[in-house]
């Protein structure tokens, strides 16, 4: 008597595993690896105001557009010279050109082409037009993508959580891209 | 991105990141994660499809409201494709030549040198 075949998903259909895949990589290379951070901990705040009339905020890893800072195009190899060191702010409203030629995102497989794929923005505020949330900040913000964990942690956290409070935002969406 | 979550929530914010590289943000311990199975870069849902944009979001807001510990996790129940393939390509290091790899490493060299003048000058 034949059982029934279970359609399992396929053994290689899991979450890549990033950080082996990076330390691969680089090793082959000849550089000595990147520690991530880690804790097996994490802090935890709930929302305290219903998110139909919160102030949300949103964090981005992307960069404004820079004229002088070489190909920053969809295509463009990895870009150094367009990347950021200190945290940035532009109204939410401005119609920003943000751009992610300066992070390792996967060009094997996707061309960010389209800025609402990394920066939900314009996402947002049709959140904000639905009375799904109170409203957007009036500004986002960028972050550095900084391989010093401790100028991320020393800096550039606290300078976030400063501008966020100065706008008065009542819960944040972080997308790294 | 997750060291910034950490410091927002540990002083009274609620956050939430979306990404899409799960081992490397629930690795670094975040309050709550809205996780799409997507290459990288595509964080907030599928280029030029509004619809799957929306329902990341979506969800993303629902888990900022009804996490009920940190370390949450959503998964987005999107598929970039109906097979694996794509996960493979990702910094494929088995199919470079020695050759690639001395390029690759000399390109490497270059783009950490104007990171680092860059940074210094910032």
């Amino acid at each position: 008597m034949s059982v029934p075949r279970i359609q399992f998903a396929s053994e290689d259909d899991v979450p890549i595993r990033y950080m082996d895949r990076t330390r691969e990589y680089y090793q082959t290379l000849g550089f000595t690896p990147y520690r991530w951070a880690h804790f097996t901990d994490a802090p935890f705040t709930p929302l305290s105001t219903p998110l139909a009339r919160a102030r949300v905020a949103l964090i981005t890893t992307a960069a404004p557009f820079q004229p002088e800072a070489g190909d920053q195009g969809p295509r463009a190899p990895y870009n150094a010279s367009a990347k950021f060191y200190q945290v940035y702010s532009a109204p939410v409203d401005s119609k920003p050109d943000l751009r992610i030629s300066h992070v390792g995102y996967d060009r094997a497989n996707t061309v960010p082409e389209d800025v609402n794929a990394y920066v939900p923005l314009t996402r947002l505020q049709d959140a904000a037009a639905a009375g799904r949330i109170g409203s957007l900040a009036p500004r986002f913000h960028g972050a550095p993508t900084n391989r010093s964990h401790r100028v991320t942690m020393e800096t550039d956290a606290p300078e976030l959580l400063r501008r966020c409070r100065e706008d008065g935002a009542d819960a944040v969406v972080l997308v790294p891209s | 991105m997750g060291l910034a979550a950490r410091h927002l929530e540990a002083n009274g914010i609620p956050t939430v990141i979306m990404g899409c590289a799960k081992d490397i943000v629930e690795h670094c311990g975040v309050p709550r994660f809205m996780w799409s199975d997507f290459p990288l870069g595509n964080s907030a849902g599928r280029p030029f499809d509004i619809e799957s944009q929306a329902q990341t979001l979506a969800l993303a807001l629902r888990l900022l409201e009804t996490a009920p510990a940190a370390r949450t996790t959503v998964s987005s129940p999107l598929r970039w494709t109906a097979d694996a393939a794509w996960k493979h390509r990702f910094l494929d290091v088995g199919k470079l030549s020695p050759e690639e790899i001395a390029e690759r490493r000399k390109e490497f060299d270059v783009v950490k040198a104007v990171a680092k003048a860059k940074r210094e000058g910032a």
